[in-house]
């Protein structure tokens, strides 16, 4: 009955393979290659449709389709395999969708830029790696996923190559996600090796879902076996889904193209750590103080990141610190042990974050055509050259302006249903803190705040793009706003299949919770996580939620549409934390320092007269400090045949010294 | 009165040794070479091994020293090639001390013992030493004799390759 | 004298040498047939050397399965030795494509090339087939030989002659110490069989503590390690593979290290069994050492042919974690590992053929500058070889790394397989900072690339299939090389 899972990622890896072989020379034509990149997509998403309700029909909520045998180690068997249940069905939807309508909307927003087919190639590339992560059956295949969609995510921020700040942000992105792939494999051998003194070599997830229990009590370090591996497997969450301190590569990683930004950025890519949390529940249940980490990492940044999205005037990089601080909420849901609440703001932030995307790309590619018409070199993201939109281009507005609703939660936008089961679990789940709660809803009134600050600056009050170029800003063709219009449409309604219980007055009940529950349920019941409190409490915390929201909104329509000298004043008046804020907090210059510092004394002490400029060419610090290491092992070669011959004499004597001394 | 000759051997042995790589002149340390070649000859004879003092004079001593001497004089070394290399000399001290450090655990230890092979000292007295190589070479190790007829082979081949004028 | 006719003949088996028997004659046949065949080219002289290859491999593929030993013990053609063959014949099939173009770019068409190519292939196969000392002592000499000629083999450039002259010097240096290791273990066994050695040892087990023992076991491993390239007797590799002619130091790479290794292995496997404890602790360093002085120095290196000498004293490294493991996914992840460096490894060197011009100026990184737009078939296989030489999936080099890692952790080594994992995480850098002038920069001048030899193009999609077939479908391979393996 499952056995065509396979086509879901099949269809996107064609449509690669064709635009990427054939795309540059037999092709040509944009349509057809848009054509074929939109289309393969889109029949990947019909088979997902179809799977999906069958799923919901099935009373047996758990797959597996193997396709082949991938390797065997001693009693370990690795397959090719895809596994769908509720949360990879839930995924594969969102994936396929949305990914559906950002390949859309790129025919249009791409259109006439010079490889144009390699981008459908890589877009497709990447969709095709993203289901190879969710659909995969066990660790193995999720990490061939995981690491294909850090390739694109790569190759697509590059995607401009000629700009050199490009292909550092790309060169940046890929050195960070490999800090955190480290993570991923630490983790995985070290689970691998835990079952397997247990008797059980498996990697499969099902098969460690049900044996996860064999682990409680087991020591490694002086730690519970599941906290160490967890806490690795999270140090691979925080670098792809850009969390504190990993987070850096994310809002350089703005240097791609808008659709690029949406899909990987905000929809997908970036809630892979998400998704693996909730794929390996049962674990990170076990482990009450990774789920503290979780929560406490993902608290602070949703804080630290929103603080950092006050003061940025670039409309994407606003819009890159609002994912990051998304991103937090959907880890402090993971920490408190709501799961699905998890996965519902993953959802819904998809939704609304992918119509804002696409929204800012709409309006930066209409400015980008009037300046480029007007013969001018005003920077087309600058928020600050914008204004008034709101009559130019009425569609985006209206799906911008939704959008904004929704992530600041207002009442009965999707927005709203996730982020506060969010909030409800934060307070009153037996993994959750007050202290937490409090951070996060701080975090939920900045994120109303600067979304507005976002939403006024761009499409309210008089435009003050150059007068030159004022009246060439139109709307975008449909390809564009069509996008726009579905996924506004979803981030107004797609909280509803999450109502909470204390406000389900007409009783349809949580749907997306008895769907994800065969999935959930079991850990939390065995590890008790729960919620627990009066219906009345959870209504007052909602009400309170809502007026922070709207304090947040107002704060920002005082600010930027009542008095518009007020922003001003304010940084007047504080000019240090503005420049600090503005600065993103100088974790860029932080990290450099931290690490170039280190290496120079390193280089100091151990080779007098150290070249700093041997090192010029290494971006990362990390790797500064390994390159130091380097240029002083490099001089050890001296070329000189003599001094060869007397290492090897030295080796072998030390080697004689070392038994004899044993 | 063995004794006192391996003595006086070894120590004629080391000390040509060592005036192979002290001489300023190239000649005078090939002639070192030689000397310690022929100590080494004596030393088999003492191990009653009168077969590979023979070849060890005749191919060595005599053969490939001739050669040796033969470069040296064709080349014509100026005085620049006769420089000597002093780099790394104190990480030779310390290899040479670990090395000493190692021999004289060795001897501490004193229990360097081994099996007993189907050759010994009388069986090459009795049957002969010239006959019981052939005889090895030609049925226990038949194949490595053989695959050392490639390995000349190559070493020739390599010669006239990098020796020949023309492409 | 019948008498000694009848003791030689007794143990004479020709099967259990028949695959090297095939090359051998291939290889002197070649060397008559070149007399007759036209100078300024050697393009008769690679289809020969192929078609000999592919004949040797077909004894090799029937020897499958069907051990044979000979030669009173010397010999043993057995799974393991056919699972190296097939590692050898590839290096050096791949090697030969890919080289008859480029000798006559470079001025040097001289066509005994190949026979010196087909006896080095030959002395490794000796080297993996012997269960006698001295058996694998020729062979590794014949192959050495071959190879200091052929590192050698560009006389009138100064660069060459420097790699064949080093190599020479310093192979001749370590031969020292694997000949006076071999002797001490002869004056503690009275034996050079390598099964009888080991009988010898395990029964004796006072003898374990005899120093002499211990002597032979540490200078016969630094012979080995030497041929291995591992650090601290690495030093020779990145001058010795910069010298070498490109293909020259493609085969240096993948099948003199897999035949060090075969011989190594077995070596330690047949001989030492009963000292595991003592040897593992000291692979353990070596393994440690080679990973991170391997990666560590590549990153400073703006040399391609460089840079991947030291990276292939990393994979060394990676490999040596296999046998520090000692266990069955260990002995065969380093079988599984050896093909796929082979695969991949001597890939990229391919590409570097191709992208270079007369005088090889164009191997620094920046040379590569707009390389993989200019030039788009070589700029994808250059990247597929680099991600398999990183690690990443789906390619042969995670499957190899899987395995040897897996091994290491199975046997405990929890701290080794870390390390490991984060050496290939720094050795992403150099491999990808190659990929990001390839694709990222802007080429300098308009180089007159060469054009793409067919023989070349060969090599390289043979390189590719296997890198990919070895990354997707490993499993048959790899229960193959579990077949292999003692």
């Amino acid at each position: 009955m499952y056995d065509k899972l396979w086509l879901i990622p099949f269809f996107p890896l064609l449509g690669a393979i064709i635009n990427g072989l054939l795309g540059k020379r037999f092709i040509k034509n944009e349509k057809v290659i848009g054509a074929i990149g939109t289309g393969m997509l889109f029949l990947s998403f019909l088979v997902s449709c179809k799977y999906f309700i069958q799923l919901l029909g099935d009373s047996v909520k758990s797959h597996q389709n193997v396709i082949a045998s991938w390797m065997s180690v001693g009693k370990l068997q690795v397959d090719w395999g895809f596994l769908l249940d509720p949360l990879s069905a839930l995924m594969i939807m969102v994936v396929t969708g949305v990914g559906t309508l950002i390949h859309l909307y790129s025919i249009g927003y791409m259109h006439g830029e010079e490889g144009f087919y390699r981008y459908f190639s890589y877009l497709n590339l990447f969709v095709f790696s993203m289901l190879m992560l969710v659909l995969g059956n066990n660790a193995l295949v999720m990490f061939v996923g995981w690491e294909g969609v850090g390739l694109c995510s790569y190759l697509l921020i590059g995607y401009y190559f000629e700009k050199k700040s490009a292909g550092d942000a790309a060169k940046k992105a890929f050195v960070m996600n490999r800090v955190g792939d480290f993570g991923f494999l630490l983790g995985l051998f070290t689970l691998f090796w835990a079952l397997g003194s247990h008797g059980v070599w498996t990697i499969n997830f099902v098969e460690i879902t049900e044996n996860a229990h064999l682990l409680s009590g087991d020591m490694i370090l002086g730690a519970s076996v599941t906290t160490v591996a967890t806490l690795c497997f999270f140090l691979g969450a925080t670098g792809k889904s850009a969390q504190l301190p990993l987070f850096t590569w994310l809002p350089d990683a703005m240097e791609g193209p808008t659709p690029v930004s949406a899909l990987i950025h905000a929809a997908t890519m970036v809630t892979a750590g998400v998704y693996m949390i909730g794929r390996m529940n049962i674990l990170f249940a076990m482990s009450p103080t990774t789920m503290f980490v979780v929560a406490l990492v993902g608290a602070l940044t949703a804080i630290f990141a929103a603080t950092i999205g006050f003061a940025q005037n670039d409309i994407k990089r606003v819009l890159a610190y609002s994912t990051v601080s998304q991103l937090g909420f959907m880890f402090v849901a993971m920490g408190v042990g709501a799961f699905t609440a998890g996965i519902f703001h993953l959802m819904t932030h998809a939704f609304f974050k992918a119509c804002l995307f696409l929204g800012s790309g709409s309006v930066i590619h209409a400015m980008h055509h009037a300046l480029h018409h007007a013969h001018l070199d005003d920077d087309a993201q600058d928020m600050r050259n914008m204004g008034g939109l709101r009559k130019k281009m009425p569609i985006t507005w209206a799906t911008f302006g939704i959008s904004c609703l929704a992530i600041s939660g207002l009442p009965f936008f999707s927005g709203f249903f996730s982020k506060d089961e969010i909030l409800w679990w934060a307070f009153a789940s037996t993994r959750g803190n007050k202290v937490i709660w409090v951070i996060v809803v701080v975090a939920a009134f900045m994120t109303a705040f600067y979304m507005f600050r976002c939403l006024y600056m761009t499409f309210y009050g008089e435009q003050k793009t150059n007068p030159k170029a004022k009246d060439h800003v139109h709307e975008s063709p449909w390809v564009i706003t069509l996008p726009l219009v579905v996924l506004a449409g979803l981030a107004t309604v797609g909280g509803l299949i999450g109502i909470p219980h204390a406000i389900d007055i007409a009783h349809v009940g949580n749907k997306l919770n008895a769907f994800l529950a065969p999935v959930f349920h079991h850990s939390q019941e065995l590890y008790k996580i729960e919620a627990h409190g009066s219906a009345s409490t959870e209504i007052i915390l909602m009400v309170f939620s809502v007026a922070i929201a709207l304090a947040g909104i107002g704060f920002a329509t005082v600010m930027y549409m009542k008095d518009p000298s007020l922003p001003g004043k304010f940084t007047a008046k504080f000019p240090t934390l503005h420049r600090v804020v503005f600065n993103k907090w100088y974790v860029d210059e932080i990290y450099d320092t931290l690490f170039v510092n280190s290496t120079k004394k390193l280089g100091i002490f151990c080779w007098k007269g150290f070249d700093v400029k041997v090192v010029d060419g290494i971006v990362n610090g990390i790797a500064k400090l390994v390159g130091a290491l380097s240029s002083v092992l490099r001089y050890t070669q001296s070329g000189l045949f003599t001094n060869y011959a007397l290492t090897m004499v030295l080796g072998t004597v030390v080697m004689l010294a070392i038994f004899i001394l044993n | 009165m063995e004794l006192i000759f391996f003595y006086l051997i070894a120590i004629v042995a080391v000390a040509s040794g060592f005036l192979v790589i002290r001489c300023q002149s190239p000649v005078n340390s090939a002639l070192g070479l030689v000397n310690t070649f022929f100590c080494l000859a004596i030393f088999y004879v003492m191990l009653h091994a009168p077969f590979m003092a023979a070849i060890q004079i005749m191919v060595y001593a005599g053969a490939i020293m001739v050669l040796i001497i033969f470069v040296i004089m064709l080349l014509n070394l100026g005085t620049e090639a006769r420089k000597r290399y002093t780099t790394g000399v104190v990480w030779s001290a310390i290899a040479s001390l670990l090395v000493l450090f190692n021999v004289m655990y060795f001897i501490k230890r004193g229990r360097v013992t081994g099996a007993e092979g189907d050759i010994t000292s009388y069986t090459v007295e009795s049957v002969g030493h010239v006959e019981l190589i052939g005889k090895a070479l030609f049925t226990e190790y038949l194949l490595p004799f053989e695959i050392a007829s490639i390995l000349l082979l190559v070493a020739i081949v390599g010669a006239v390759v990098l020796a020949k004028k023309e492409v | 004298m019948e008498n000694l006719v009848q003791i030689a003949l007794q143990n004479v088996n020709m099967a259990a040498i028949l695959p090297s028997l095939v090359l051998t004659c291939f290889g002197m046949g070649l060397l008559l047939i070149n007399v007759f065949l036209p100078r300024g080219t050697t393009r008769h002289a690679v289809w020969i050397s192929v078609i000999g290859l592919v004949v040797t491999g077909f004894f090799v593929y029937t020897g499958w399965g069907n051990p044979q030993y000979g030669f009173n013990d010397a010999v043993a053609n057995d799974n393991y030795t056919a699972f190296f063959s097939v590692i050898f014949l590839f290096a050096a099939g791949l090697t030969i494509l890919m080289s008859d173009d480029y000798l006559t770019r470079e001025g040097y068409p001289v066509s005994e090339y190949y026979p010196l190519i087909l006896f080095a292939t030959a002395g490794a196969m000796w080297m993996a087939s012997g269960t006698d000392m001295l058996t694998i002592f020729l062979g590794l000499e014949v192959m050495s030989i071959a190879l200091y000629v052929l590192a050698g083999f560009f006389r009138g450039q100064l660069r060459s002659n420097e790699a064949g002259l080093k190599y020479f010097l310093l192979g001749a240096f370590s031969t020292g110490f694997l000949l006076y290791g071999i002797a001490l273990i002869y004056g503690v066994t009275g034996s050079t069989k390598l099964t009888e050695i080991g009988i010898y040892l395990n029964a004796h087990g006072s003898l374990l503590e005899n120093p002499m023992t211990l002597a032979g076991l540490v200078l016969l491993s630094t012979g080995f390690l030497f041929k291995i390239a591992a650090a601290p007797f690495h030093m020779w590799t990145p001058d010795v593979y910069e010298g070498a002619p490109t293909p020259v130091t493609a085969f240096m790479s993948a099948g003199p290290k897999a035949a060090a290794f075969a011989a190594f292995l077995r070596i330690m496997e047949y001989c030492f069994f009963s000292l595991k404890p003592e040897w593992t602790a000291m692979l353990w360093v070596i393994a440690v050492l080679t990973m991170v002085i391997g990666n560590v120095i590549a990153i400073q290196q703006t040399n391609l042919k460089r840079m991947l000498a030291y990276s292939s004293i990393a994979h060394a490294g990676y490999a040596l974690v296999g046998l520090v493991a000692a266990n069955e996914i260990g002995y065969s992840g380093i079988l599984f590992y050896m093909l796929a460096y082979t695969f991949m490894n001597i890939g990229a060197f391919a590409v570097l053929v191709l992208a270079g011009k007369k005088g090889e100026d164009n191997l620094t990184l920046e040379g590569f500058s707009g390389f993989g737009l200019k030039r788009p078939f070589l700029g994808v296989a250059m990247t597929v070889f680099l991600f398999s030489l990183m690690g990443l999936p789906p390619t042969a080099g995670f499957a190899g790394k899987f395995y040897i890692f897996a091994g290491a952790v199975k046997a405990g080594y929890i701290w080794l397989a870390v390390i490991g994992v984060l050496n290939s995480a720094v050795s992403l850098y150099y491999y990808l900072r190659i990929m990001v002038y390839m694709y990222f920069r802007d080429a300098e001048e308009d180089y007159a690339w060469v054009s793409l030899p067919a023989a070349a193009v060969i090599s390289i999609v043979i390189a590719l299939i296997g890198v990919f077939y070895l990354g997707i479908i490993p499993g048959d391979v790899m229960e193959m090389a579990k077949m292999a393996i003692f």
